[in-house]
């Protein structure tokens, strides 16, 4: 006598896509995705260490220029105002050596007018790197979701599937109540039962493990978009102060040469002032502009890299946690079974399977 | 007319593109023999500049609203994007895959080009800001005499961009401050910072007066100043709609700013519809080998025909003292539409000036 249960549910392939999913499948994709971002992350801290290089060397500029600015306003040192106009002047690359009476003020001004706007040039340079990083993680989220989706997908796959068992498994069970007992019917029943299980038991897992992708990749594309928006955000900044600091350079040009040829006259020092006072205003921008950038990456990239470790310990604990869990569900269902035969034998209890015979 | 700072002038595009074309036609139009700054780097930066307009680089051009010609930002901007441009393109990657992406987001577009710009650009040779240069014509370790030529490249502080090349030979002796010193090898010379930077500080001085500055110093015998000037460039670009025209704003106040003006007012008013452009290059030499003492150029006649009576009498003794005699040149190079200003300048003055043409694209 045949089961009237449908036994077809059995033979059916469930149409998972991906390639399949194992502990060490998951672990390793999760792990790929993480180097994406570890990279991000990197690349962030070098940018953080040229941040600070640059910030060096602008505070240097400026420093020069606050001198110029303070010797012509007339507030020397000591040695008085030509002593520490030589002193300014030996902060310029190449003109060290050279005494006060033979500058040309003129050449000297256009000399650091070019070395600011290099400096300028300089950290302009970085939006388009992170530019370039902000669309490579985008680029990443969008893979990530189609990862989260496929897992999406195949959780339900693997809970429709699991549903259909737990119905014939329920389906079968009733059948077997309704033959007799020791029966080749029933034997029969017993044995399309434990194909059922044993189909449970995958399918479950895959259930749980489908799960714990779609969640983790869900909190990896959570972490990118934090590093995309921090990214999106320094780049900004960055753009807006040298924008700044350019246009200031740029409006100051015409200032600093007519100036220069006025001190090379020997004339119009307050002129000068007023030109270098423009000048030192661009450069209080770009520094302003570093100095902020600083504290940017300090509270956010350290915060960031803490959440990304916090992260990475809280899923590994949830996947490990999982991981027992099922375990136990699936060591109690064999114990149950094995119990089943034991009782039915005559025979003394097995322990329980090792979890490597599982 | 836009000023947006001390003698600045903005021009944005398309304007500042057919600017920089007509400029740098105007160079090549020209004919510039080596007493001007060097054409190609001239022309190079020119370039540079175009083509970070149209890449959208940088949003506007400066111009000096006095000489029309890029100002001190806008020479140094292909200078600072070359000095960075290795270092940047180590960090863009290879343009190839930049160019894969560019269907994935503009930023992947623009940043191809722009590693196209800095890689041309890294092959370039850029018109400098200052260039000084000493080099050593001839040397006679027997007699302690010394020739050398100094070549000053400068964008002058009036705008304009200068080369100023001046001969001269130095006699050394142990009692003697060199004003150029020659190294042990008997090959390279480098002048010394006070004569270097009073060089750098008379630049824009005629050559005249720049000999009698120099024929002064300590053991130096001057043979030739020599003064190349590329500008004024007076300009005239309709905007897109043509109801408006960018003029240089502050053009000179001599014969050819007035010529100018009253074009402006006048038939150049009407200009709504074609670019326009004159560019002025001017020779200024004084030397001991001219022959005849006289002036071609229409704005800048010799200083003898400027002085009042009671000075003519002091200058002719001063210049007794030294042998050389001045010459003065300036050629023009104008579109259609402004050769009548050229034409009729050198006609107010007498002068006989080759006027190139210079045909809009």
């Amino acid at each position: 006598m045949s089961s009237k249960a449908n036994l077809d549910v059995l033979s059916r392939q469930v149409a998972y896509s991906g390639e399949g999913i194992s502990v060490k499948s998951l672990e390793t994709d999760i792990q790929k995705e993480r180097t994406i971002q570890d990279n991000k992350v990197e690349e962030l801290k070098v940018l953080r260490e040229r941040n600070v290089n640059i910030q060096s060397a602008m505070a240097e500029e400026l420093k020069k220029l606050r001198k110029f600015s303070d010797y012509l306003n007339g507030t020397a040192t000591n040695g008085g105002f030509w002593a520490g106009f030589k002193e300014v002047l030996s902060y310029i690359p190449g003109l060290g050596s050279m005494s006060m009476s033979q500058r040309s003020i003129e050449e000297l001004l256009k000399a650091q007018y070019q070395i600011s706007a290099r400096r300028v040039k300089e950290a302009a340079e970085y939006v388009d790197t992170l530019k370039q990083s902000e669309q490579d993680l985008y680029k990443e989220i969008d893979r990530i979701n189609v990862r989260i989706v496929e897992m999406a997908k195949n959780e339900r796959e693997a809970l429709n599937y699991v549903l259909e068992l737990k119905a014939l498994q329920e389906q079968l069970e009733g059948e077997e109540q309704a033959v007799e007992a020791g029966s080749v019917e029933q034997r029969d029943i017993q044995a399309n039962i434990d194909k059922v299980r044993a189909k449970l038991a995958e399918h479950s897992t895959n259930v749980q493990l489908y799960g714990s992708a779609e969640e983790r990749y869900a909190r990896l594309k959570e972490n990118t978009r934090k590093l995309a928006d921090t990214i999106r955000n320094l780049a900004q900044d960055i753009q807006q102060y040298t924008t700044a600091s350019s246009i200031k350079l740029d409006m100051a040009s015409a200032q600093i040469q007519a100036i220069g040829r006025a001190a090379d006259a020997s004339t119009v020092m307050l002129e000068m002032k007023r030109s270098l006072d423009v000048m030192t205003e661009s450069m209080n921008v770009t520094t302003q502009f570093v100095s902020d950038t600083q504290i940017f990456f300090r509270t956010n990239l350290d915060t960031f890299i803490n959440e990304l470790d916090t992260f990475d310990e809280k899923t590994s604990t949830v996947l490990e946690d999982n991981l027992r869990k099922s375990k136990e569900v699936e060591d109690a269902r064999i114990q149950a079974a094995i119990d089943k035969a034991v009782k039915r034998s005559g025979a003394p209890a097995a322990s329980p399977p090792s979890p490597s015979g599982a | 007319m836009t000023v947006v700072a001390l003698h600045t002038q903005a021009l944005v595009q398309p304007e500042a593109a057919t600017y920089l074309d007509l400029l740098g036609r105007s160079l090549h139009a020209a004919r510039l023999s080596n007493g001007f700054p060097e054409r190609r780097p001239l022309q190079q930066s020119l370039e540079t500049l175009a083509e970070s307009l149209r890449l959208g680089l940088h949003g506007e051009l400066y111009v000096d609203s006095r000489a029309g010609l890029p100002n001190l930002a806008s020479f140094t901007r292909p200078l600072t994007d070359k000095s960075v441009a290795r270092e940047s393109l180590a960090r863009m990657g290879d343009r190839a895959a930049l160019q894969a992406r560019a269907g994935e987001a503009e930023l992947f577009a623009r940043l191809a080009a722009k590693h196209a710009y800095y890689e041309k650009l890294q092959d370039r040779e850029l018109a400098p800001v200052d260039d000084h240069r000493v080099l050593l014509r001839r040397h006679d370790p027997a007699s302690g005499t010394a020739a050398f030529r100094i070549e000053l490249t400068k964008l002058d502080a009036s705008g304009v961009y200068v080369r100023l090349q001046i001969e001269l030979t130095q006699v050394s002796s142990l009692w003697r401050r060199k004003v150029i010193d020659l190294a042990e090898d008997g090959e390279t010379a480098a002048a010394n910072e006070a004569f270097r930077s009073m060089v750098y500080r008379c630049a824009d001085l005629d050559a005249e007066a720049l000999f009698m500055r120099l024929h002064g110093a300590e053991g130096v015998s001057v043979e030739r100043v020599q003064r190349g000037v590329i500008g004024p460039v007076l300009f005239a670009m309709p905007t897109g709609s043509g109801v408006q025209v960018i003029r240089t704003a502050e053009a000179p106040d001599d014969a050819l700013g007035r010529e100018w003006h009253a074009w402006s007012v006048g038939a150049g008013a009407a200009e709504h519809e074609r670019p326009e452009l004159l560019a002025a290059f001017a020779t200024d030499s004084a030397a001991l080998d001219i022959r005849e003492e006289r002036s071609n150029d229409p704005i800048s006649p010799l200083l003898r025909d400027r002085l009042r009576d009671q000075e003519q009498a002091r200058y002719r003794a001063l210049r007794e003292r030294y042998p050389f005699k001045v010459f003065k040149d300036r050629k023009f190079v104008a579109t259609p539409g402004l050769k009548a200003v050229a034409h009729a300048t050198c006609a107010a003055a007498g002068t006989k000036n080759m006027i190139y043409a210079l045909q809009l694209a």
